[in-house]
């Protein structure tokens, strides 16, 4: 499906949240959305699963979205959304009844249930171990990925992320952030990554979406943004991952142009480091 | 000054979640804590202060053990807490009252508590906001306001449980501003962190794995000699460029600096 935007407007009592915002969400891209704190960020996500009334167009598929008098829309069930923390919500008395409550609803027989858990728990490096132990005997990483696994269960077509990574160790961190992308490739589905860390947007995007105090200050490839347009993330009051300071820093020094076409930090090192060792190496 | 000495700590006897720390940490230190989830960072934290009791050995401030009664209400005054979720955190309806409720707490003259307050959040710039109420504030402002709330009290020791891990970049930095400028005061900081960025800059690191310490010592020698990815952490930026680089550039939090000045030398 295609998720179009237009010209959104969203007001909290009296504060207008987010301005004139126009965008199209298309199939099976990483889309990482941006913005200090009070940029719209969760407010623009909060519209795109409809949880927030608004003012303006909302299309799925070419067809206009049907709003009530209040500008609400009800949930689009095909978005999956997974708040901050979202361990906090877990309250079943298993991983197996936690995993299941969506589905137990929508009065899906016990045999079609475990079987789509036995596809979703590999993605996110679970074992069917755990499907009878309490959520609270789990490590913090495990709680995190059950409560990802409990949305992933729903086969969402879109899955909203809002800091999906907040409070894990670095290493559980990184895999977490791989099985992610691993969804994404596996189903063909679209992320929707809500993240302060350069490092990670520019590691793992395929589009960035900006936010600057309810704008969309633009919609780019993540290479334009961090290559050719990364004053704009300063404008935005964002900092520039280190790899990419580190590029801007030997392009100073050096009085060159580095050509690079990748904003992953190991493209990046590929590039600059031949120039700091041959640097380095005047010294001896 | 703060002494583990052979601590134990556990829930269930089988599964030990502490098992022989002992360490010293001196006035005016700035200690980072790190370690993978689950590894008993946080339990040291809470042992540090007696919100656990060791069941093994001793914990000391100065001369004062943790499993005294007596010695308790004193360690808890010498001792401050930042913890990770500022929403956790913020009990009054403003600023202002958040500061002083901790003052009342531990029985400051009255005629004091404004001052004291006041000279508190002018250390977290917070000083603007007397009448703010908490929903008014960004996560990175109620922090700064709960570091306040401490520094009021006039602790010797402030423990940071991962305070900066649920603040965007810029909240962490002014955070993370204040531990150094407090630490440059004299302060002693125990920084319970996995942003491996925010080591690199601290005296020392210590490393806690399955309740055992496995490093204590500089943050150089620490990403030179530990193999940090079997320990759930990762190099920071600073130390991936120094390996990649063939060590041509300097191992140094302040990497930019060391390219700038070899970029002149050369």
């Amino acid at each position: 499906m295609v998720y179009k935007l237009k010209n959104i407007n969203v007001t909290y009592g009296q504060k207008q949240v987010l301005h004139h915002i126009s965008c199209s969400i298309e199939k099976g891209k990483w889309i990482s959305i941006i913005g200090q704190t009070g940029a719209g960020k969760s407010t623009f996500v909060k519209v795109l699963k409809g949880l927030v009334s608004f003012q303006g167009d909302y299309e799925l598929n070419g067809q206009p979205v049907k709003q009530d008098s209040k500008g609400n829309i009800g949930v689009i069930p095909e978005i999956g959304f997974v708040f901050q923390y979202p361990e906090h919500q877990l309250f079943e008395t298993t991983v197996e009844k936690e995993l299941s409550f969506a589905l137990k609803h929508k009065d899906m027989t016990k045999t079609v249930i475990l079987d789509r858990i036995s596809t979703i728990l590999p993605m996110v490096n679970l074992s069917e171990d755990i499907l009878p132990l309490a959520p609270f005997q789990l490590s913090g990483g495990q709680k995190r990925r059950v409560a990802i696994a409990s949305v992933l269960m729903t086969k969402p077509e879109v899955l909203i992320v809002d800091e999906p990574t907040a409070g894990l160790d670095p290493i559980n961190r990184t895999n977490l952030l791989q099985q992610l992308k691993n969804w994404q490739h596996k189903t063909k589905g679209t992320i929707l990554f809500v993240s302060h860390q350069m490092e990670d947007v520019a590691q793992y995007s395929d589009e960035v979406m900006l936010f600057h105090r309810g704008y969309l200050m633009g919609h780019f490839p993540v290479e334009t943004l961090f290559l050719k347009k990364s004053s704009l993330l300063k404008q935005a009051g964002l900092a520039l991952p280190e790899s990419i300071q580190l590029l801007q820093l030997v392009e100073e020094l050096s009085g060159e142009n580095i050509q690079v076409t990748s904003c992953k930090e190991a493209d990046i090192f590929a590039k600059v480091i031949p120039i700091l060792k041959a640097r380095g190496l005047d010294d001896e | 000054m703060l002494t583990f000495d052979h601590v134990y700590f556990y829930y269930k006897k089988e599964k030990p979640i502490i098992e022989d720390i002992s360490f010293t940490i001196e006035k005016g230190e700035f200690v980072c804590i790190v370690g993978p989830n689950g590894c008993g960072k946080s339990t040291i934290a809470k042992l540090i202060d007696g919100l656990l009791m060791p069941k093994k050995g001793t914990i000391r401030i100065g001369n004062h053990h943790t499993k005294d009664p007596n010695d308790l209400m004193k360690i808890r005054q010498r001792v401050g807490f930042v913890f990770q979720n500022p929403e956790d955190q913020f009990i009054t309806t403003s600023v202002l009252d958040e500061v002083i409720f901790g003052l009342e707490n531990i029985c400051v003259p009255r005629e004091d508590m404004y001052n004291r307050a006041l000279s508190a959040l002018k250390v977290v710039n917070m000083e603007d906001y007397l009448d703010a109420m908490p929903h008014e504030l960004s996560g990175g402002q109620k922090q700064r306001v709960a570091v306040a709330a401490i520094i009021a009290m006039q602790p010797e020791i402030i423990i940071f449980d991962e305070a900066t891990s649920m603040l965007d970049p810029e909240g962490r930095n002014q955070i993370l501003a204040i531990m150094h400028q407090l630490h440059s005061e004299g302060m002693t900081i125990i920084h319970i962190t996995h942003h491996m960025e925010e080591v690199l800059q601290a005296d020392r690191i210590l490393l806690v794995a399955q309740g055992k310490i496995h490093f204590d010592g500089k943050p150089a020698p620490f990403f030179q000699t530990i193999p940090v990815e079997n320990f759930q952490l990762e190099q920071p930026f600073a130390v991936r460029l120094h390996r990649l680089s063939g060590q041509a550039v300097a191992l140094t939090a302040d990497w930019k600096g060391a390219i700038r000045s070899q970029w002149s030398t050369n």
